[in-house]
């Protein structure tokens, strides 16, 4: 099974979808840089936008990539493919294919026991469980961003209302990582693991080390790495942690 | 054509492209499945995955509903489209057009923090699509190397890298709205650490005491 699910055929049906999402973003991409200078916007920071989004994106892709070798044990090569490249989330993807492969009768995600009855049947859930977003978008992102505009247009709390959203977002995760040292194998036993939240902190270190260099030392063209050195370095701690 | 006008045009021509390309990318998505399935001679089974999304589907329903009303408006139009068809917001897409908007110093709601979110979701999508290419035609010897056993620290640990250094970049402005949600937080994933596995869902009273504490310390501010 799993060599008809890695097949030539397979890959051009992927292949193709992911190449007209890759146009999709080309398009995206020209059409705002170009607005952007018609907007009398400096060229200077859009080619930095452009060149801090791609360093940014490196790790997390590979780590995505990770995610595609993970299922394709079990759903081949394309597919996974396809689905974390276009739409999917790499902590979804997993779930939502181990959540249907019980669905449609097997113990386990495993290519053992795949059929193409349950393999079609599970690539079909995977795409309806996780394309709603995508579904409000187009009912909804007009009047919904619109709106946004609208709101924001005066002088507003805008801005500190998406910062604070995001410093919600992060308090979660980094909460997580607390609650799991502390309490992951009983309240308060103080036995859980704490390499996730030492990473944190050491990318959040790393990060500090950076501003410094930014601020204090006039070292500018760092800002467009910042992030990525951070979490590179948290990895590496990662790693020497694991050790 | 002034420059109000400029942006005019380019944002509905923005929600029409964005309209369409969800569409035909949606149509797609769904149709794979049934290509695939003819191919290999077994369609997919209606009955069983109707079943299966209402044990399973529906909790990702709700939650990309939570996901569309957060995110939309940090994401901005051209950008909220691509985000979605795009996926990967909470590891990727909203923590790099957050960096963006702050490198490029444009404000929330204003045309040109909508030009930098989209660049900045657009580019991220395109590295994100050229590594899972380049690593599914390297595949064999990547394999090896990416799934060794010392890497995988590395690998497992990728979004508290990241939100390490994203915390540090936003408390340190923010720390007066930072503390009491991560303090929260903190406490709730301690005192039951079964919504540890929860976290998507917790961003919603987190990000609502965040907000709130923010709009008082402006207020104040005013």
């Amino acid at each position: 099974m799993l060599q008809q699910l890695n097949s030539g055929v397979l890959y051009l049906i992927c292949g193709a979808i992911i190449l007209f999402v890759a146009a999709v973003c080309v398009v995206f991409l020209v059409r705002a840089y170009r607005a952007g200078k018609a907007l009398g916007m400096d060229e200077a920071v859009l080619k930095k936008t452009i060149t801090a989004s791609a360093s940014f994106s490196v790790l997390p892709s590979i780590g995505i990539l990770l995610g595609v070798i993970a299922l394709s044990g079990s759903l081949g090569v394309p597919w996974p493919w396809l689905r974390l490249s276009v739409i999917g989330a790499l902590h979804y993807e997993t779930q939502v294919a181990e959540a249907a492969a019980e669905q449609v009768g097997m113990t386990s995600l495993d290519a053992s026991q795949m059929t193409a009855g349950g393999f079609s049947t599970i690539a079909l859930l995977m795409s309806i469980c996780i394309m709603w977003g995508m579904v409000l978008s187009i009912f909804f992102n007009r009047k919904y961003a619109g709106r946004q505009t609208v709101q924001r247009s005066g002088p507003g709390f805008g801005d500190q209302a998406m910062d604070a959203m995001f410093i919600g977002l992060v308090s979660v995760y980094l909460g997580s990582y607390i609650g799991e040292f502390v309490s992951g194998k009983g309240i308060f036993h103080f036995t859980g693991s704490w390499t996730s939240l030492a990473v944190a902190a050491i990318a959040a270190a790393a990060m500090a080390v950076f501003q410094y260099f930014i601020e204090h030392k006039k070292q500018k063209w760092l800002e467009s790495f910042t992030i990525a050195g951070s979490m590179l370095i948290g990895m590496i701690g990662a790693v020497l942690i694991g050790r | 054509m002034d420059q109000t006008e400029v942006f005019k045009k380019y944002e509905s021509k923005t929600h029409h492209i964005g309209r369409i390309t969800s569409i035909i990318t949606l149509v797609m998505l769904i149709g794979a499945p049934f290509l695939i399935g003819s191919y290999l001679g077994a369609l997919p089974d209606l009955g069983a995955a109707a079943k299966a999304f209402l044990a399973v589907g529906l909790v990702w329903l709700v939650s990309s509903i939570v996901e569309f009303l957060i995110y939309t408006p940090m994401l901005g139009s051209g950008g909220g489209y691509l985000a979605f068809i795009t996926g990967n917001l909470i590891n990727m897409k909203i923590p790099c057009a957050m960096t963006a908007r702050e490198l490029a110093g444009t404000k929330v709601g204003t045309p040109e923090n909508e030009i930098i979110s989209t660049i900045s979701i657009a580019t991220s999508s395109l590295v994100t699509i050229v590594i899972l290419a380049v690593g599914v035609l390297l595949l064999v010897p990547l394999r090896p190397v990416l799934t060794s056993e010392a890497l995988q620290p590395a690998f497992s640990n990728v979004v508290p890298a990241l939100f390490g250094a994203m915390a540090y970049k936003y408390y340190r402005k923010n720390i007066r709205v930072a503390l009491v949600p991560l303090v929260v937080m903190s406490l709730l994933f301690i005192l039951v650490p079964s919504l540890i596995s929860q976290t998507s869902i917790m961003i919603i009273p987190s990000g609502a005491i965040a907000i709130l504490l923010a709009y008082l310390l402006w207020r104040k501010k005013k």
